[in-house]
């Protein structure tokens, strides 16, 4: 039976996509930019920005629903649930913004060690994966796809915890270390933030406060 | 949980008809229980089941037990009337004893009680009205008719009734539907401060007022006891799903 | 345009039928009241008051036993009539609808149908037979009268009370007998008032069962089981009698007894305002 609260409910699931859609596009290009040495800033920015003007409505609307319809059980959680979705891919948009700023400012891993450039590499493929299988289980509301990225945050985990390690053994130049260092840690939180998205599938779905990470 | 009913395998008839079917929970002391559900559910036999209001319909039927302070209300040997002044009752519409001013509808129920000291009465009658939060405002003149009050103020009126002769449960049966928002506001107030001292069980077709002034909530649908729990939860995360399909209006 | 010229005309004639029917009926009100009164009031003076039934040949007089009697027949009638009244509707209205109340009803609708000089008859048989000719006998016939009226205005004053205030009633813990009690409260008593009222209104004017028990007294009180006078009886006896104060006196009694029964209406009247 449709309800008035539904085409509100559609009309934020369609906005929370587009985000989705957006965020895994700023943090690719970003990638990009700092892997291959591409400009991207700009364009990055932009997509930033208007995640963050997204997830304000998401908030606004959420907050407007709550007022009128006095949602509970699924509604509510699932109103709650979109307002931190929405937060988390804003910050991919955030993050995607903080590692082409180091594209921009030092140059990235341009000139960089070949092992640096494909640790890197290989990170931001897991993580981009993680990216999109957030956005896929929220699309489906598909509980055993949210839970699998468990596994894979985990690995994202250790692999820049050992990246650090190799780092500190091996060496490199300065602005290769340092860049490499900040793009490690925004892959190791942009990883964070997509296991938060399917906590909160979860939730949605089952009402169960799981911790994935 | 201090059980103050405890209610086992409660079955109720109109004649053929069973309206209840095999309802067991325990209802917590000192506590708000709404019972809410779609119309025709069994709510309002449910709680006149509680104070053997029920029966007084011809062609009405009882099975199952409810154990109240240890004993079986339905059992033979107890008194109906007794049971009744140990539960009282509030209706949907407010109905304050016509031709009586406020002061008798208050006190009467302790005069036909063999109450006959005035001072006592007085006492008597000004403490339900404050209990009622409702002594400010008929304070000066406590002659006047009870029904020249406003609904909201009428019903509150039927609160203090209900108070004056002491129980320790109070049932009330859609108390607020037939008033205003503001009255019902004030009513649910007041629900919140008895609560600390008494036990009440609230019928409700409005959800939100279930969320808003119950700690536990039971869902009944089609004379069942369908989920009961923790109001928080049940509105939450609601672990049945008729009742998720009530609460968010999926219900066709 | 003709069409509703006619109606017009339809109309206008029949609102004329309609007050024509309205004065006829009253016409022969206004009249009595007007030949009692013109007839009546000449006789009102103090002595009229004071003084009892005059004997043959005595000149002047009065209908002051008259009075008396008449308002212990009826107070006495009252005793018995009200009370039995007032719990057979009581018993009608709340005790249920079973084959007992529906008897019950009837026979009280076929109570109010028996003329009154049967009942007058009856009371005859019952009372006067054992203990002679008596304002008890009397008293008895016009109770009698009484019952079903009482009854019938009590239940339709009680059945308007609605039925969640025998709800709240019995929710408040209250033995069922004492709920009654409130419902009667909660009723309007004025109008149950107001039903006794114009019982005793009716029973007043009685004549005809208060002949056949009673019989003709022209003494003062003298003991429950003699007769009283009484005005209603004074009105027909001194009526058809060849003294002149006597028939005076009839015209005199006849005006007291309207003016009691019209004074008895009134307060009946007064009361019902009085709740709005």
């Amino acid at each position: 039976m449709s309800r008035i609260i539904d085409k509100d409910l559609k009309e934020l699931s369609v906005t929370l996509y587009r985000m989705g859609e957006l965020a895994h596009r700023a943090v690719l290009e970003a990638l990009i930019g700092c892997i291959e040495g591409k400009e991207a800033h700009e364009e990055v920015r932009e997509i930033a920005d208007t995640l963050v003007a997204m997830a304000d409505h998401v908030e606004d609307k959420a907050f407007e629903l709550i007022a009128r319809f006095q949602p509970v059980a699924s509604d509510l959680r699932t109103i709650k649930s979109y307002m931190k979705i929405a937060y988390d891919f804003a910050r991919f948009g955030r993050y995607a913004l903080d590692i082409s700023s180091i594209n921009k400012q030092i140059g990235g891993l341009r000139g960089c060690e070949e092992w640096i450039n494909s640790y890197v590499k290989r990170m931001s493929e897991k993580t981009l994966e993680m990216v999109r299988s957030s956005i896929e289980s929220l699309k489906s509301h598909n509980t055993q796809i949210a839970e699998k990225i468990s596994e894979r945050e985990k690995e994202v985990d250790k692999m820049y915890f050992e990246f650090i390690d190799e780092l500190i053994k091996c060496g490199a130049t300065i602005k290769c270390a340092v860049s490499s260092v900040l793009i490690v840690r925004y892959l190791e939180r942009i990883a964070d933030h997509a296991a938060y998205i399917c906590e909160s599938i979860i939730y949605i779905a089952t009402g169960r406060k799981e911790v994935l990470r | 949980m201090t059980v103050k009913f405890d209610i086992q395998n409660l079955n109720a008839w109109f004649g053929s008809k069973h309206v209840l079917k095999n309802i067991n929970m325990k209802i917590e002391e000192n506590a708000v229980t709404a019972i809410i559900g779609p119309s025709g559910c069994g709510k309002t036999t449910f709680i006149r089941c509680l104070n053997r209001m029920h029966e007084i319909t011809p062609g009405a039927r009882v099975s199952g037990k409810v154990i109240f302070n240890g004993v079986n209300i339905y059992d033979n040997g107890v008194d109906p009337v007794m049971v009744r002044r140990k539960i009282g009752m509030v209706f949907q519409k407010p109905n304050p004893f016509p031709m009586m001013s406020v002061y008798d509808n208050v006190a009467i129920g302790l005069k036909l009680n063999g109450v006959r000291d005035k001072k006592i009465l007085d006492a008597a009658v000004r403490r339900s009205l404050e209990l009622a939060n409702l002594w400010d405002e008929v304070k000066d003149d406590l002659k006047k008719s009870g029904t020249s009050l406003s609904g909201g103020q009428q019903q509150r009126l039927c609160i203090a009734r209900a108070l004056a002769v002491e129980p320790e449960v109070l049932l009330m049966d859609e108390p607020c539907s037939a008033l205003d928002p503001i009255a019902t506001a004030k009513i649910e107030t007041l629900i919140r401060e008895l609560a600390k001292n008494y036990t009440i069980v609230i019928v409700t077709h409005n959800m939100q007022q279930a969320a808003r002034v119950s700690d536990y909530t039971a869902f009944l649908y089609l004379g069942e006891l369908i989920e009961y729990g923790a109001t928080k939860q049940i509105f939450e995360n609601p672990k049945h799903e008729l009742t998720e399909k009530y609460l968010t209006g999926k219900f066709g | 345009m003709d069409h509703y010229k006619f109606r017009v005309i339809k109309d206008r004639l029949v609102q004329f039928l309609v007050y024509l029917a309205l004065f006829s009926a009253l016409v022969p009100l206004f009249s009595i009241l007007y030949e009692v009164i013109a007839r009546g009031f000449s006789t009102i003076n103090i002595e009229f008051f004071i003084r009892p039934t005059p004997t043959v040949g005595e000149t002047g007089g009065g209908v002051a036993n008259a009075i008396q009697g008449t308002l212990i027949t009826i107070g006495l009638a009252s005793l018995i009539g009200v009370p039995i009244g007032l719990m057979s509707g009581i018993f009608l209205s709340e005790y249920g609808e079973s084959n007992l109340s529906a008897a019950v009803r009837f026979l009280h609708d076929v109570l109010n149908g028996v003329p009154s000089i049967v009942i007058g008859v009856f009371a005859y048989t019952l009372i006067t037979r054992s203990i002679g000719f008596s304002v008890t006998a009397a008293a008895f016939a016009l109770a009698v009268i009484m019952i079903p009226i009482v009854t019938r205005t009590t239940e339709e004053a009680l059945k308007l009370v609605p039925m969640s205030v025998r709800e709240a009633a019995i929710a408040l813990g209250i033995p069922r007998w004492k709920t009654t009690i409130i419902v009667v409260l909660s009723s309007a008593k004025k109008a149950i008032v107001t039903g006794i009222l114009l019982s005793i209104a009716r029973i007043a004017g009685e004549s005809a069962p208060v002949l056949v028990s009673m019989g003709f007294w022209r003494w003062w009180f003298a003991g429950l089981n003699r007769p009283v006078a009484n005005l209603a009886l004074n009105v027909f006896i001194f009526a058809m009698s060849p003294f002149e104060n006597w028939v005076v006196l009839a015209w005199g009694s006849a005006l007291v007894l309207i003016l009691l029964v019209l004074g008895i209406s009134i307060a009946a009247r007064v009361l019902i305002r009085e709740r709005y």
